[in-house]
């Protein structure tokens, strides 16, 4: 099974974790292969959100660039978080539980959509949707619908951030080998590689340094 | 040889374990003694973590009958573990809790452990020892608390459980200085560049203290540097109680009772003493009968379950009768720098403990806060280092162009030592949990002092990376560990438990875990909890053959 990468380029030519799974403990390849797919059907989300929570998801995982669509099953991935109610453990006191703070969401976000082209979040061009959501994330602290944005911001970016970077597309275009029982790592050290790791292809590449 | 590890003689765990390549002793467990609810065993134990396990299993040795409960699984390394970060969901605690205050604090994968071995199934590994210092940050710095113990009378105790973990690292030159019984591991790439930057600024960095086998101790294997230490060791190379002190307990007679979410602590009104505990298995309410009962469901959990054990002598709440149940509770302020190099650090080789330093763990007079901070080697993994990503605010396009850049950064934490504030406390929330139990709500403010320090340690941080020829940093801001909330004083209005760990309102009701804390100094707790609670334990069997 071959995995895209951002913007097409990889920065690991060759580099597939998803290959190494015949190395991996059968209790982990399993947990990791089941993410690959087939999905089961949306439960937690309903007919008239779903649109609304896969545009969103989609978008803060960077998953709708025209040149490189890594088809991580984000939207599955939550909803079958949100459906088993797997919290990460805690919510903020000014803000409902993660299941109904995702429904209230998803649903202003669909206002704000409204308000801003007269139609569904899913349905506003690309531009706008941006502009929506980084609107949410600029005001931190301040209220948002109701809810403290910045509380909103967490919740959307830590269920996207934590689905994605689950799945083994996402560990190839990083470089990262995914699971390594029982095999371990040999040789650590800097600069050090084992056999079945690969070099970064432009390591003078750095995002912070140039900025966005 | 039988007998010729000295160890081995007083806690048989790690030979106890199997040598084929499978990691649980089945038949321990099957053959495992089973009490009734209606005998009055000498002692129940509450959560089966660093404390709990170090009791049941020391009272066990003491031929007491001793049974823990604990709310989750009895875990097997080999079908329940992967070596994977979002298959590990279910290591942690993740029962609803609502947290709140200014700076409000993350529960969860961050401090809470869930089944036997508790959150030291998915801690880093660091077992450092507390300063003699820290037991008297009061008299010493003005700050804090003094403890009603001191550093000495818990320092045997401190280097027996580092002989049974076993601890490896470099002799330890700060606090009361001490060696340990393994030597200390190869380090990767992340210390290597920590071990480089300190260099360059004088800073002293030791590799160590890590609670993993550095060889193999009894049938326990070395450890292969996977780096997935935060997601349960599928190796048995890291110490967690399910693997140091359960298996001696075991078979010493004790019962470990998984799956028993206890609710409430049962207290005679007529004698004033406890006679055991309400809990649910199964769905079933049941109720065990103990002459004695230890609390050890950490810092939330413990205030929680006193709170939940109102009654009509205890109105707000069991041992709470001068308002200090739940108050105090501690976090640190744990900062985590990261660094990039084009060079490739890969960070997720080796474990994520390796190198630290305590040179700024002491009052600096020349800073503008109390007390100090520790830095230590971390490495994340992909999802928590996309949350370090997305803390600087990048998402979208961004946020996947940043990740592509995993392999060239190293990440350094801090451990600041915030201060024990009344106000950072637990209350019962109104929201109620699946067994219809008030939930905790755990309130977190920081103060002035808070703030300095987690701002020094940050410059520090930026320093010793830049120093090792990062050409960028950047940080984000979290917390670390908790203990507190149900702390030992010299007298009840100004604690929960004695020195001893015994409540001062019921006497046959004790707390051993993290709890009991007074203060936490800039180390992580476990080897402190373990210690206190082994403590406990000499003085709860003194206690029992004196007829107390």
């Amino acid at each position: 099974m071959s995995s895209g990468t951002a913007a097409g380029r990889s920065r690991f030519p060759g580099f597939d974790a998803l290959g190494q799974a015949g190395q991996w403990d059968r209790v982990t390849a399993d947990v990791v292969r089941a993410r690959v797919g087939p999905h089961p059907v949306t439960k937690f989300f309903t007919e008239a959100e779903e649109p609304c929570a896969r545009a969103l998801l989609d978008l803060l995982t960077g998953q709708r660039e025209p040149d490189g669509d890594l088809a991580v099953p984000v939207l599955e991935m939550v909803d079958a978080r949100l459906e088993s109610g797997q919290t990460d453990g805690w919510r903020y006191a000014d803000m409902p539980e993660d299941g109904q703070a995702w429904r209230d969401t998803l649903a202003y976000l669909d206002a704000d959509a409204d308000r801003r082209c007269g139609t569904s979040f899913a349905d506003t061009p690309e531009a706008d949707q941006i502009a929506l959501v980084q609107a949410v994330q600029d005001l931190k602290s301040g209220d948002w619908h109701g809810l403290p944005a910045a509380q909103v911001w967490s919740l959307w970016t830590r269920y996207a951030c934590t689905a994605f970077y689950a799945h083994p597309f996402a560990w190839t275009e990083i470089g990262f080998p995914g699971p390594a029982y029982p095999r371990g790592y040999k040789n650590t050290g800097v600069g050090k590689l084992e056999p079945f790791e690969v070099r970064d292809a432009r390591p003078a590449e750095d995002p912070v340094r140039e900025g966005m | 040889m039988p007998g010729q590890n000295p160890v081995r003689a007083r806690n048989e765990s790690a030979w106890l374990l199997p040598n084929d390549g499978t990691r649980t002793n089945h038949r321990l467990r099957r053959d495992m003694r089973w009490f009734a609810d209606e005998d009055e065993i000498d002692l129940v134990i509450v959560g089966c973590g660093a404390g709990g396990s170090v009791l049941l299993q020391r009272l066990a040795r003491h031929g007491w009958k001793v049974a823990a409960l604990d709310a989750g699984p009895f875990w097997d390394p080999d079908t329940d573990w992967v070596s994977d970060e979002a298959g590990s969901h279910h290591l942690y605690w993740t029962d609803p809790r609502v947290i709140t205050g200014s700076d409000p604090v993350p529960m969860g994968s961050n401090n809470s452990g869930r089944g036997v071995g508790g959150s030291m199934v998915h801690y880093a590994g660091y077992t450092p020892r507390f300063h003699p210092s820290d037991f008297m940050t009061r008299s010493l710095d003005g700050v804090g608390a003094d403890w009603p113990i001191s550093y000495p009378e818990l320092r045997p105790y401190y280097q027996a459980i580092e002989e049974e973990l076993p601890v490896a690292g470099e002799r330890w030159p700060w606090g009361d200085p001490h060696s340990y019984p393994h030597r200390p591991h190869p380090v990767g790439g992340n210390g290597e560049i920590f071990l480089r930057g300190a260099d360059k600024l004088g800073i002293t960095a030791k590799v160590g203290p890590v609670a993993i086998t550095n060889g193999r101790f009894g049938n326990r294997p070395h450890c292969i540097y996977r780096g997935f230490c935060l997601q349960g060791c599928k190796v048995n190379a890291k110490a967690s109680p399910l693997i140091t002190h359960i298996p001696d307990a075991l078979a010493h007679g004790a019962e470990v009772r998984a799956n028993a979410m206890v609710t409430r602590i049962a207290v005679d009104e007529r004698t004033g003493r406890a006679t055991g505990v309400h809990y649910i298995s199964r769905g079933q309410e049941r109720f065990q009968r103990a002459r004695m009962v230890a609390v050890a469901g950490y810092s939330i959990e413990t205030p929680r379950l006193l709170l939940n054990s109102a009654s009509a002598r205890f109105p707000d709440g069991l041992c709470n009768d001068f308002d200090q149940v739940g108050r105090y509770l501690m976090v640190q302020g744990a900062p985590q720098t990261a660094g990039r190099f084009n060079a490739e650090v890969r960070m997720y080789k080796a474990p994520p403990p390796e190198v630290s330093t305590e040179q700024f763990y002491e009052t600096d007079p020349d800073r503008d806060a109390k007390r100090g901070f520790s830095i230590q080697t971390v490495s994340p993994l992909p999802i928590t280092w996309a949350e370090h990503i997305a803390a600087q605010g990048h998402w979208g396009r961004a946020l996947r162009e940043y990740m592509s850049d995993y392999v060239h950064w190293s990440c350094l934490g801090a451990l600041c030592e915030f201060l024990p504030l009344p106000e950072n406390r637990v209350t019962l929330a109104d929201e109620k949990d699946r067994y219809g139990l008030p939930v905790a709500q755990f309130s977190y403010s920081q103060c002035d002092n808070d703030r300095a320090l987690a701002r020094a340690a940050q410059s520090v941080m930026e320093d010793i990376l830049s120093a090792a020829g990062a050409d960028e940093v950047i940080t984000i801001q979290r917390y670390a560990h908790l203990v507190g909330g149900a702390r030992m004083a010299a007298d009840e209005w100004h604690g929960v438990v004695d020195q001893h760990g015994r409540s001062f309102a019921v006497p046959n009701l004790y707390l051993a875990d993290g709890s009991v804390l007074p203060t936490q100094g800039s180390a992580n707790p476990a080897l402190t909890i373990m210690a206190v609670a082994a403590r406990t334990a000499d003085q709860m069997a003194a206690g029992a053959s004196l007829g107390g």
